[in-house]
């Protein structure tokens, strides 16, 4: 009878990593053959020969004319440009809010957590009309933003507002679940000490949340850099789209060169990778962050 | 350039088809020599405009322009520094903001709310739409420094209130693309009017050749048909106010239409709705047909790099303007997609975008242009024509010589309304012709639920 359960679940062992080997080979296809891809030449090579094949010659070619046509590092500067003061600014307000609704108890502090984490359950198209017109009609000094259009929509400036205003949402609700494991206590101590509330959230509960800081950046990082939609839709001038959007550029008007377009999403997907690389451990406790109170 | 369209290609996705080895080279060389003409143009031929300036920087002097900042769709390489060439020849200080041109046509509904001062965009309906919002500038007084530009490419350009809001640039034209050898061999004339046509294609059945290459694969290719015998049939006024939803699709000058086209109907390759626009063409290529109503890009079929035989039926490819069918139209209208320029409604910089708008319409921008890429036609009449093909000459005669100037139908109408409803309609009516009447009485009902600004 033992040996009998013992066979079975080997047998259910050997599906398993069958059917994980399966999928993770299917999971890694489209990348590999995009990486291949990246260093065959197209016409020559892919176009005759099929994706498939066996390349003919290997060529760091796709690297060099996607990284001067698509104009690789400046796009790269306008995503820097918007994800890392978004980023700054979402981690900041977030863990404001998380702190006023979770160590104080006050009348509205549930309202406004519910509020500000349903915020998360809204597609964000849905609102891009009124914003767009909000943006078009709200007037920008020029001295604030790198793009002189008067107002906010086209610069850079408005991208950043809706970044801030739509991560703050999960932001809050991964922070807050954070803030109240932290031990009320803490906070009592430290009033009896005559700390004030703006040094118990510097000083107390900001550097106890570093865990929760560094999920959540890593996490946001990627989310922001691969944001594709508002950067295309609210910046109108070619040269300051950032890189996600960019990569259109590279679709040629009669006849695209896959390789290229390839090689170009391998850099662009590059710091996201390498942030995930460095920072694995976080990433993936910042996915499980707010899964449960602790 | 082997594309299959999911509606009629742009002049600049198709142009004309100059492929060779000698001709990429001879392009090659051409950028270098447009730095050369840029260079030249900036102190003549860039004050052709409205307000004479002949700035090649901002700062001030006669006609002071300033900077003008210019929305481009050419993202391509070539079309890319065939624009520079040309904007550089205008002589003014332009900024190009470059956007990948499915990008942009798909956002300009966004785009066109938050402009640069001079926008490319295309002719007919769809600068109409936006003029008819008023979301783009009245350049009327532009148009008065164009006086190259044929009739044709002024009506055009010209919204329904009768002011201009657009600069053609170029275009290619639709006609009836025939063999010349096939004609001469078997002594056929070139058909003017609809009888000679018809009779024309009985010569041909009995000859054994089809008379017609057909093509609907995409749902495009027949709107040309349509469009040809509308125009024919009710006049380029008529077409227009059809396009713009102000007819009834159950009138009997729309029946009329349906009723001329059946009677060609015999003299089509069969199953029409399935065949791709270049299988159509090897047809015409392998004289098994005898006409084929298309784009110019037709000849974009024949690869003269994979196939030897390949340009000697570019070179024997010609064709003729679509034949008579009411005398009092005669052959006045011709079908033209036409790329150019539009002003934004209130720019940063008017008079510098005025100023660049009547440069880009005179003949030493488009000269530029072409002398980078050769492949299409200049709207412009003075234009160099010495680096045209045979067919590129003939083209410009003909759309030159046209009173108006058709953008083709999912040009000329809402895309939508074109694609979902008349494509379909047309598909209905070329696998069965004998149900016409429900198919247009479809096609008024559905009309009704699009707004047609």
């Amino acid at each position: 009878m033992s040996t009998n359960e013992v066979g079975l679940s080997r047998g259910r062992k050997l599906t398993l990593t069958a059917l994980l080997t399966f999928i993770a080979i299917v999971w890694i296809i489209p990348m590999a053959m995009a990486l291949l891809s990246s260093f065959r030449y197209f016409e020559a090579d892919t176009l005759q020969n099929g994706p498939f094949s066996w390349p003919e010659t290997l060529t760091l070619d796709n690297y060099r004319e996607a990284w001067r046509v698509g104009e690789i590092p400046r796009h790269f500067w306008n995503t820097m440009f918007i994800t890392i003061p978004a980023l700054l600014l979402i981690l900041l307000l977030s863990s404001m809010l998380a702190f006023a609704c979770t160590r104080f108890s006050w009348k509205f502090n549930v309202f406004f957590l519910v509020l500000f984490t349903a915020g998360n359950l809204m597609p964000q198209q849905v609102i891009f009309q009124p914003l767009f017109q909000i943006f078009k009609k709200t007037p920008w000094p020029d001295f604030l933003s790198d793009t002189n259009t008067g107002y906010l929509l086209g610069t850079k400036v408005a991208v950043i507002l809706i970044h801030v205003a739509f991560q703050t949402g999960f932001c809050t609700f991964v922070l807050s679940n954070y803030m109240k494991t932290i031990p009320k206590e803490l906070g009592e101590a430290a009033m009896v000490d005559g700390a004030s509330v703006w040094r118990q959230y510097w000083q107390i509960i900001l550097p106890l949340c570093r865990p929760a800081f560094a999920a959540l950046a890593t996490l946001e990082f990627t989310w922001l850099y691969n944001d594709f939609f508002w950067g295309n839709v609210l910046l109108q001038q070619g040269d300051q789209k950032p890189i996600t959007s960019s990569i259109s550029v590279l679709n040629g008007q009669y006849a695209s060169d896959y390789n290229l377009i390839a090689a170009a999403s391998m850099m662009i997907a590059l710091p996201t990778l390498a942030v995930y690389l460095a920072l694995q451990k976080q990433f993936i406790s910042g996915l499980t962050l707010g899964a449960n109170k602790g | 350039m082997s594309g299959n369209y999911e509606s009629s290609p742009s002049p600049s996705e198709v142009g004309f088809s100059l492929v060779s080895r000698r001709t990429l080279l001879a392009g090659a060389a051409a950028v270098g020599g447009a730095v050369v003409l840029a260079a030249c143009g900036d102190d003549s031929e860039g004050s052709e405009g409205t307000s004479g300036g002949t700035e090649t920087t901002a700062a001030g002097g006669g006609g002071d322009t300033g900077e003008v900042s210019f929305g481009s769709n050419y993202s391509d390489e070539k079309p890319k520094a065939a624009m520079q060439a040309a904007l550089d020849a205008t002589g003014l200080s332009v900024k190009v903001n470059t956007v990948d041109h499915n990008t942009y046509q798909e956002q300009f509904n966004t785009y066109i709310q938050q402009p640069d001062d001079v926008v490319c965009w295309f002719a007919g309906y769809r600068m109409r739409a936006f003029a008819g919002k008023g979301v783009v500038g009245d350049i009327s007084d532009v148009w008065e420094g164009l006086g190259d530009m044929s009739d044709g490419f002024k009506n055009a350009s010209t919204g329904l209130d009768g002011k201009q809001y657009f600069v053609p640039f170029y275009f290619y034209p639709w006609a009836i693309h025939y063999r010349r050898s096939l004609f001469e061999e078997k002594g056929y004339e070139v058909p003017t009017t609809w009888d000679d046509l018809l009779a024309l294609c009985e010569k041909m059945k009995a000859d054994g050749i089809t008379p017609f290459s057909a093509a609907n694969d995409g749902g495009w290719p027949q709107m040309g048909m349509f469009d040809m015998i509308n125009l024919r049939t009710n006049g380029y006024d008529f077409h227009v106010s059809l396009m713009g939803g102000k007819e009834s699709w159950t009138d009997d000058k729309v029946k009329k239409v349906f009723e001329n086209w059946s009677t060609i109907l015999d003299y089509y390759q069969p199953d029409v709705n399935g065949r791709t626009w270049q299988d159509a063409a090897t047809a015409l290529g392998n004289k098994e047909t005898g006409m084929y109503l298309l784009g110019t890009f037709v000849t974009s079929n024949f690869d003269p790099a994979t196939d030897p035989a390949a340009q000697e039926i570019i070179d024997d490819i010609d064709f003729f303007a679509f034949p008579e069918i009411d005398p009092a139209h005669g052959q006045d209208a011709v079908e033209a997609p036409i790329d150019g320029f539009m002003m934004a409604k209130s720019p940063k910089n008017d008079a510098g975008a005025r100023a660049l708008l009547g440069a880009l319409g005179a003949a030493a921008s488009i000269d530029a242009y072409l002398a980078v890429d050769p492949s299409s036609v200049a709207a412009n009449s003075a234009a160099k024509t010495d680096g045209y093909s045979a067919l590129q000459k003939k083209s410009a005669e003909l759309v030159g010589s046209a009173k108006y100037i058709a953008q083709f139908l999912d040009r000329d109408t809402d895309p939508d309304f074109a694609a979902k409803v008349v494509g379909k309609a047309l598909q209905d009516f070329l696998s069965d012709p004998t149900t016409i009447d429900t198919v247009l009485a479809t096609v008024e009902e559905q009309k009704q639920t699009y707004t047609f600004e």
